[in-house]
C-alpha cells in the first residue's frame, strides 16, 4: 500500500494558526480532565484517608498490569450537569489489561458524595456494561457507592435504561459466559448490593467493605433495629455466613492482589481472527493533526491528512478514488488491524452515498472492521438531488451500515450535522465505540443555520399575524438561538450527556481505536445479512 | 578376589565406592532409607535394600539391619564409606562376626585410634611427636593445674570427641576454668563422656595428613601428604595434595612418622594420620582416621591410583598393591567440598531441592557427587553433596582449573557454598600458599559476599523476576496492541 | 503507583515493575529503569542483556526463593506471590517461622497461653546448636505447628500468635 502524500505545509501561517488553536483546545481538555479526575474537596479526601481507603484511580492503577494502557470512557460525563457536583458522573469506566486479559473496569468514586449515583452515573455505568456485552469483555467492578442520589431518583430509577439496566446487563453478561468480579472496597447499598451479588466472583475488604439492601439508617427507620454497617453487611458476615461475597481481604491491597489472581484463572477465549499485519507507526507525525483541524466549524479539510496521521505507515488503499469524492473510502491498518475507513470530505451526494454503501458491503464481505471519521454537514439538499433519489441513496448507506456484522467505530473529527450523522454511524447506530475531538460540534444543523431558520420562521409568523416586522425582535431570536445552540452543540455538552464515549485529544485517536478494535474482536461477528435496499 | 560388596553408606561416597566396585566386576548392593529412594547411589548398585527407620540417619547407623541386609543379599564384603559407622569398631566386629569381610582396619585398631587418649599414648610409644598436653583424669582442679603448666594458648577438646564439638581455644588464663567447664558439659552432652583434655595451641597451624595403606601383616606404605588447612567450623572445606608448601626433608619426616605409627598398629587397609604443623616446622600427631577420607581423591589424582580399588584388593587378602618405591606423584590436586549451606550466615545448613545440577567438564576436572537433579536436600543428612577435584601440572594450574570449574558448576534450588569456595581458592593468600587453619577467619572480609552496587543488584533482581511466572507473563505475554501502546492514559 | 512486585536480596526489598515493552522491555527497579532483552541459549541457559550488558542466566524457583546464577555467581532472591505479600503487609507478624532448618528440642508454648515479649516458646537445634525461639511481642498463643523431635525446614511455621492481640 502506498503512503498518503501529505500536502500539509507545517510552516504555513494557516497551519500555525490551526495548530495554536487546537493545542489550546487540547490544553483545555486536559485541564478539564485533570479537574474531573483529581480535584476533590479536602474533607472528602481526608475522610477516605481516615478510612484507610485508596482513591479509586489508585485502585485502578494497582489492578492494571504495569506498563499497559487504560482507555478511559467519558471522563467528562456530567461536566455540564448538576452544577458540576458530579465530576466524571462519580464513576470511572474504561478498558484495561489485567493479567494479560482485556477487561472493563467500572469503579465508583466515593470521593464524590460517597460515590452516590446521579442519573448520568447510571447512564455511564450502563454504557460500559453495554460495551462489555457487545464486545464480550469481562468486568471488574470496584464497588464503593452509597447508592442512588435520592433527590434525583426519578431520573435514575424507573426507565428502561436506568439503574435496573445495570443488573440486567450483569445477568446478561453472566449468561454469555463473560466473567465478572466485584471488589467491594466500600459500601454497596440498596441496588448496589446486586453488583457483588450478580458478579461471578467477589472480594470484600474487612472493616470498610459492606453489602446491604438497606443501610443502617434505613434499617433503623424501618424496624428500629440499631446495627453497624459492619454487622449488617460486613466482610465476615458475607464471607462466612451469607455467602454473598467469596473472599475476605484484610486490606485494599490484598483485595486487589486476590482480584488479580482471580482474573488470572479466567480462560481466554479465542478472539475473532481478522486480518492483521505487523505494526508500523504512522509516517506522518500525529502531532500535525493540530495544524490540520480548522479553527472554524464551517471550514472543510482533506480527511486524507487525518488518515495519514492515524494509520500504520500512513499507508492507505483508496477505493474508488475518482468517484463520489466527498466520501473518502479505503483500506488501512491501525495497530496492525486491517480496517475500512469512511471519511467525509464534504457534503454527501448521491454518488458518495452509493460509494459508501458499497464500500461498507465490501468490508463486510472481507470481515474488515469499519472506522467512520465524521465531518459532515449532511446529505445534499435541493430539487435535483431529491429527484436523483438522495433520500433513498442515503437510506442505502444507513441500511448497509446497520446491517454490518463487523465492528464499527466512529470518531467525530469536526462537525456532525443532520442526517449525515446517521449514515456515518452516529450514536444511535451501535458502533462499538464513539469518540469526539474537542473541536467537535453536533446537532440537527449548525448554530448559524438554526438561528437563520428560526429567524425565518419568526418572520413568517409576524407577517402572518400582520404585525410589524421589528428587526430587533428578529435579532433577539437569532442571537438567543445561536447562543443556545453553541452551548448544546459543543463537544463538552455531548460528552456531559454521554452521547459519546469520551473526548479524545486528536493525537490519542490511534491508540483509542487500536484498543477498541482489539477489544471488539472478543465478540464473534454479528449475524450476517441486510434488510431491503431501495434501489 | 571378592565377588560382591555392600556399601553401608549414602551420598557421594556410596557412589564413589560403587563405581570402583562395579568397574572391578563386583556385584554391588546399596542400602537406603526411604528418604533417599530416588538417590543416585540406589540406582547405581545392582541391588538396593531399603532400611527401615523412622529417622533417616538412624537407618545408616543400624548395625543389625545393615549386617542382615549384607547377609540376605549374599554380600562377600561391606564397605563403610566415611562417617556413619566407618569408625565404629562394633560395626566392623559385627560384620566380621557374620563371616563377611569388613573393608577397613581390624576392630581393635579402630577402637584404639577412636579413643584420643589411647591413640596419643600409642603414638607417644611409637615415637611420633605429640604436642604438650594434659588429660583430665582426676578433678577439674588437677586438670587445670597441669593445663597451666603447658602454657597458653591452649586448645581444649573432648577426649571422646571429634568434628570440632566441645572444642575451644583459651588465650587468657582467667578464662581457662570457665572454658573447661563448658567443654566438659558439651562433651557430656554430645559424647556421653565428660572427659576433656588440653594441649598446646599452635598459632597459625597447618593441617597436614598422610595417606597410608597397610596389609594388616606389618607392611605399610604411604601415598604422601595432603594439606587440609582451610577449614570452617573446624571442618575442612578445601584440601590439596601435595601440601601447598612443604620442604622435602620435612615431608619425608612427616610421612615416615605416619608409616611408623601405622606399622606399629599392624594397620590394615586405608588410613590417615593427621598432624598439626607449626610455623616453626615442628609437627605434632593429631589423630589417626581409620577409614577412607573425604579428601582421598586429591591423593588419587596426583598418585594416579584408585584408593577404593586398593582397599578392596587388601580386603580380599591380595596384600599391598604397590611397593613404596612404585608410588610417585605428579602435578597438584585441589578438592573443594560443595556444601548446601549459607556462608553469609555462619555456614548454617540450607535445605531445598536440587532443581538444576550441571557439572563442570574439562581436563583434570573430577566431580564426586551423590545428589541427583530433582533430589531434596534435607536437614537429615550432612550438608556436603559433592566434591570438586581439579588436577593441574602445578598448583597454579590446579587453582585456575578449580576457579573455572566452580564457575561452571551449577546447582540451583538450594543455597550452597560454590561461590564462596571460588573466592577461597582465588584469594591471593590461598594462591600464595599462605595457609593455616585460621585462614577462613583471617580473610573473612575478603571472602564475604561481595557488596553489589545498585545496578548490579538490579540485574540480579531483574534476572530473578523474569524467573517468576507471574512476572514473566507480564513482561513477555502482554498482547498487541497493548504491549506497544504501553502505559498510555487518555 | 502502578502495581509492583517486591523482591528480597540480602535482606533488602527491591520494588520491581514494568514500564514499557516496546521497542524493548523496560523494567523499573527502585525507581530506576533498565532495558532488558532476553534470548534463550543452549542447555537451559538464558542470555539476558540489561542496559546492554550481557549475562548468562540460569534460574529456578524453589518455594519463596528464586535461585539465580548470573554468569558464574549465585544469588538467592526472595519472592512472595502478591496475595501472600499483601497478607504479610496487612496481617503483621503473627507467625514465628524457622530461620534455619532444624529439629524441635523442647516446647514450652501451649495454645491459649498468654505470653510476654521475650518468653521462650520453644527450643530448636540446628547445626548441633540449641537456639531459643522467643516471643517477639505480648499476646496469646493461637497454634503450635510443630512437636518435640519434629524436624522442619527453613521458613517453616513454628508458632502462631493470636492476631487480634
Amino acid at each position: 500500500m502506498a503512503r498518503i502524500q501529505s500536502s500539509i505545509q507545517t510552516g504555513a501561517a494557516e497551519f500555525r494558526r490551526h495548530y495554536a488553536h487546537n493545542r489550546r483546545l487540547a490544553a483545555e481538555l486536559h485541564a478539564k480532565q485533570r479537574q474531573a479526575r483529581f480535584e476533590r474537596p479536602a474533607r472528602d479526601v481526608e475522610r477516605l484517608a481516615r478510612q484507610g481507603k485508596m482513591m479509586p484511580r489508585e485502585r485502578i492503577e494497582k489492578l492494571l498490569d504495569p506498563g499497559t494502557p487504560f482507555l478511559e470512557f467519558s471522563t467528562l460525563a456530567a461536566n455540564m450537569a448538576y452544577g458540576g457536583e458530579a465530576p466524571g458522573a462519580s464513576c470511572i469506566t474504561g478498558i484495561g489489561m489485567v493479567q494479560g486479559r482485556e477487561v472493563i473496569l467500572c469503579a465508583h468514586d466515593a470521593s464524590i458524595k460517597g460515590g452516590a449515583w446521579y442519573p448520568l452515573s447510571v447512564k455511564k455505568i450502563v454504557r460500559c456494561l453495554d460495551i462489555a456485552i457487545e464486545n464480550r469483555l469481562p468486568v471488574v467492578h470496584l464497588c464503593d457507592s452509597a447508592g442512588g442520589f435520592l433527590p434525583l431518583q426519578s431520573e435514575l430509577f424507573p426507565d428502561k435504561h436506568m439503574a435496573g439496566r445495570m443488573f440486567r446487563n450483569q445477568s446478561i453478561l453472566s449468561k454469555m459466559n463473560v466473567k465478572q468480579l466485584a471488589l467491594v472496597f466500600g459500601h454497596c447499598t440498596a441496588g448496589g448490593a446486586y453488583i457483588p451479588a450478580l458478579s461471578d466472583y467477589s472480594v470484600i475488604v474487612r472493616g470498610t467493605g459492606a453489602v446491604f439492601l438497606g443501610g443502617p439508617p434505613l434499617v433503623k427507620a424501618a424496624t428500629g433495629e440499631v446495627v453497624t454497617a459492619d454487622e449488617l453487611g460486613g466482610c465476615d458476615l458475607h464471607t462466612r455466613i451469607s455467602g454473598t461475597c467469596d473472599y475476605p481481604a484484610a486490606s485494599e491491597d490484598e483485595a486487589i492482589a486476590i482480584g488479580r489472581e482471580i482474573v488470572a484463572q479466567w480462560d481466554v477465549p479465542p478472539k475473532w481472527a481478522i486480518q492483521r499485519d505487523p505494526i508500523e507507526a504512522p509516517y506522518y507525525d500525529p502531532d500535525e493533526l493540530y495544524g490540520i483541524i480548522p479553527d472554524d466549524i464551517k471550514r472543510s479539510f482533506d480527511m486524507r491528512e487525518v488518515i495519514a496521521r492515524i494509520v500504520d505507515g500512513s499507508r492507505f488503499h483508496e477505493y474508488q478514488p475518482a468517484y463520489g469524492t466527498t466520501l473518502v473510502c479505503g483500506y488501512a491498518n491501525i495497530w496492525g488491524y486491517k480496517v475500512g475507513i469512511l471519511a467525509n470530505n464534504g457534503v454527501l451526494f448521491n454518488d458518495s452515498a452509493l460509494k459508501g454503501a458499497h464500500f461498507i458491503e465490501l468490508c463486510n464481505q472481507n470481515d474488515t472492521p469499519l472506522v467512520f471519521l465524521q465531518n459532515i454537514t449532511g446529505y445534499m439538499v435541493g430539487r435535483d438531488y431529491e429527484a436523483a433519489g438522495i433520500s433513498k441513496d442515503g437510506a442505502k448507506m444507513i441500511m448497509a451500515q446497520v446491517g454490518s456484522h463487523v465492528p464499527k467505530f466512529t470518531v467525530m473529527c469536526h462537525g456532525s450535522f443532520g442526517a449525515g450523522n446517521y449514515g456515518m454511524c452516529g450514536r444511535a447506530y451501535d458502533g462499538r465505540l464513539l469518540f469526539a475531538w474537542p473541536n467537535h460540534q453536533i446537532g440537527v444543523m449548525g448554530g448559524e443555520q438554526a438561528a437563520k431558520t428560526l429567524t425565518e420562521v419568526k418572520l413568517k409568523q409576524l407577517e402572518r399575524a400582520g404585525d410589524a416586522v421589528d428587526q430587533a425582535t428578529l435579532d433577539k431570536v437569532y442571537n438567543e438561538t445561536l447562543e443556545a445552540y453553541q452551548h448544546q452543540l459543543s463537544a463538552y455538552y455531548s460528552t456531559s450527556e454521554v452521547w459519546d464515549d469520551g473526548i479524545l485529544d486528536p493525537v490519542d485517536t490511534r491508540n483509542a481505536l487500536g484498543i477498541g478494535i482489539s477489544a471488539s474482536l472478543n465478540a464473534p461477528p454479528l449475524e450476517r445479512g441486510y434488510g431491503v435496499f431501495r434501489f | 578376589m571378592l565377588d560382591s560388596l555392600l556399601v553401608a553408606n549414602r551420598g557421594e561416597i556410596a557412589c564413589r565406592v560403587l563405581r570402583t566396585a562395579r568397574a572391578m566386576g563386583l556385584r554391588t548392593i546399596a542400602v537406603y532409607h526411604h528418604a533417599d529412594r530416588g538417590a543416585p547411589h540406589v540406582s547405581l548398585a545392582d541391588q538396593a535394600i531399603e532400611l527401615d527407620s523412622e529417622v533417616p540417619t538412624s537407618a545408616y547407623l543400624d548395625i543389625p539391619q545393615l549386617v542382615a541386609a549384607a547377609q540376605s543379599a549374599g554380600a562377600a564384603a561391606v564397605h563403610p564409606g566415611y562417617g556413619f559407622l566407618a569408625e565404629n569398631a562394633g560395626f566392623a566386629a559385627a560384620v566380621e562376626d557374620a563371616g563377611l569381610v569388613f573393608v577397613g582396619p581390624q576392630p581393635d585398631v579402630i577402637r584404639l585410634m577412636g579413643d584420643k587418649v589411647h591413640a596419643r599414648a600409642f603414638a607417644a610409644e611409637a615415637g611420633v611427636p605429640l604436642a604438650p598436653s594434659a588429660l583430665m583424669e582426676g578433678t577439674l582442679e588437677e586438670f587445670l593445674a597441669s593445663a597451666r603448666e603447658i602454657g597458653l594458648p591452649l586448645l581444649i577438646k573432648a577426649a571422646a570427641g571429634g568434628g570440632g564439638k566441645g572444642m575451644s581455644i583459651v588465650h587468657d588464663a582467667a578464662e581457662l576454668a570457665a572454658r573447661a567447664r563448658t567443654a566438659m558439659s558439651e562433651a557430656e552432652r554430645y559424647f556421653a563422656d565428660g572427659r576433656i583434655y588440653a594441649e598446646r595451641y599452635v598459632e597459625r597451624p597447618r593441617h597436614i595428613e598422610v595417606q597410608v595403606l597397610g596389609d594388616g601383616r606389618g607392611n605399610v606404605v604411604h601415598l604422601f601428604e595432603r594439606e587440609c588447612s582451610v577449614q570452617r567450623r573446624f571442618q575442612k572445606i578445601v584440601e590439596e595434595a601435595p601440601a601447598a608448601t612443604l620442604p622435602a626433608e620435612l615431608r619425608a619426616r612427616i610421612c615416615s612418622a605416619a608409616v611408623t605409627l601405622a606399622t606399629r598398629a599392624n594397620y590394615r587397609n586405608a588410613g590417615t594420620v593427621e598432624f598439626i604443623l607449626a610455623p616453626d616446622g615442628e609437627f605434632y600427631f593429631l589423630e589417626m582416621n581409620t577409614r577412607l577420607q573425604v579428601e582421598h581423591p586429591v591423593t588419587e589424582m596426583i598418585c594416579g591410583v584408585d584408593l577404593v580399588e586398593a582397599q578392596l584388593r587388601i580386603a580380599a587378602g591380595e596384600g599391598l598393591p604397590w611397593t613404596q618405591d612404585a608410588i610417585t606423584t605428579t602435578g597438584h590436586a585441589i578438592e573443594c567440598r560443595v556444601c548446601c549451606e549459607d556462608p553469609a550466615r555462619d555456614f548454617l545448613p540450607a535445605t531445598g531441592t536440587a532443581r538444576v545440577l550441571r557439572l563442570p567438564h574439562g581436563a583434570g576436572v573430577r566431580f564426586d557427587g551423590g545428589l541427583g537433579e530433582g533430589q531434596a536436600v534435607t536437614a537429615s543428612f550432612d550438608s556436603m553433596i559433592g566434591k570438586l577435584v581439579c588436577r593441574g601440572e602445578d598448583r597454579r594450574q590446579a587453582i585456575d582449573r578449580a576457579v573455572t570449574a566452580l564457575g561452571e558448576l551449577t546447582l540451583l534450588g538450594v543455597d550452597h557454598n560454590i561461590d564462596y569456595l571460588a573466592r577461597v581458592v582465588d584469594h591471593p593468600a590461598f594462591r600464595a600458599g599462605e595457609l593455616h587453619t585460621g585462614f577462613v577467619a583471617e580473610h573473612a572480609d575478603a571472602l564475604g559476599t561481595p557488596r553489589l552496587d545498585a545496578d548490579q543488584r538490579a540485574a540480579v533482581v531483574i534476572a530473578a523476576a523474569l524467573g517468576v511466572d507471574d512476572f514473566r507473563r507480564l513482561a513477555w505475554d502482554i498482547p498487541e496492541p497493548y504491549a506497544s501502546i504501553g502505559a498510555w492514559r487518555n | 503507583m502502578a502495581t509492583s512486585f517486591p523482591f528480597m536480596l540480602d535482606g533488602e526489598t527491591h520494588l520491581v515493575t514494568i514500564r514499557a515493552r516496546r521497542p524493548r522491555l523496560v523494567v523499573e527497579v527502585d525507581g530506576r529503569c533498565y532495558t532488558v532483552d532476553e534470548d534463550p541459549a543452549a542447555d537451559g541457559t538464558t542470555r539476558l542483556a540489561i542496559d546492554g550488558r550481557a549475562y548468562d542466566v540460569r534460574r529456578t524457583r524453589e518455594g519463596d526463593r528464586v535461585h539465580v546464577k548470573l554468569d558464574t555467581t549465585n544469588y538467592s532472591v526472595g519472592y512472595q506471590d502478591p496475595v501472600t505479600a499483601a497478607q504479610h503487609d496487612a496481617g503483621g507478624d503473627d507467625v514465628l517461622r524457622a530461620d534455619m532448618p532444624g529439629v524441635v528440642v523442647s516446647m514450652t508454648a501451649t495454645p491459649g497461653a498468654s505470653i510476654a515479649s521475650g518468653d521462650v516458646l520453644l527450643v530448636i537445634e540446628s547445626m548441633k546448636m540449641q537456639i531459643n525461639v522467643v516471643a517477639h511481642r505480648d499476646g496469646t498463643v493461637e497454634t503450635v505447628h510443630v512437636e518435640v523431635n519434629q524436624s522442619f525446614d527453613k521458613g517453616a511455621e513454628l508458632v502462631s500468635l493470636h492476631p487480634s492481640n
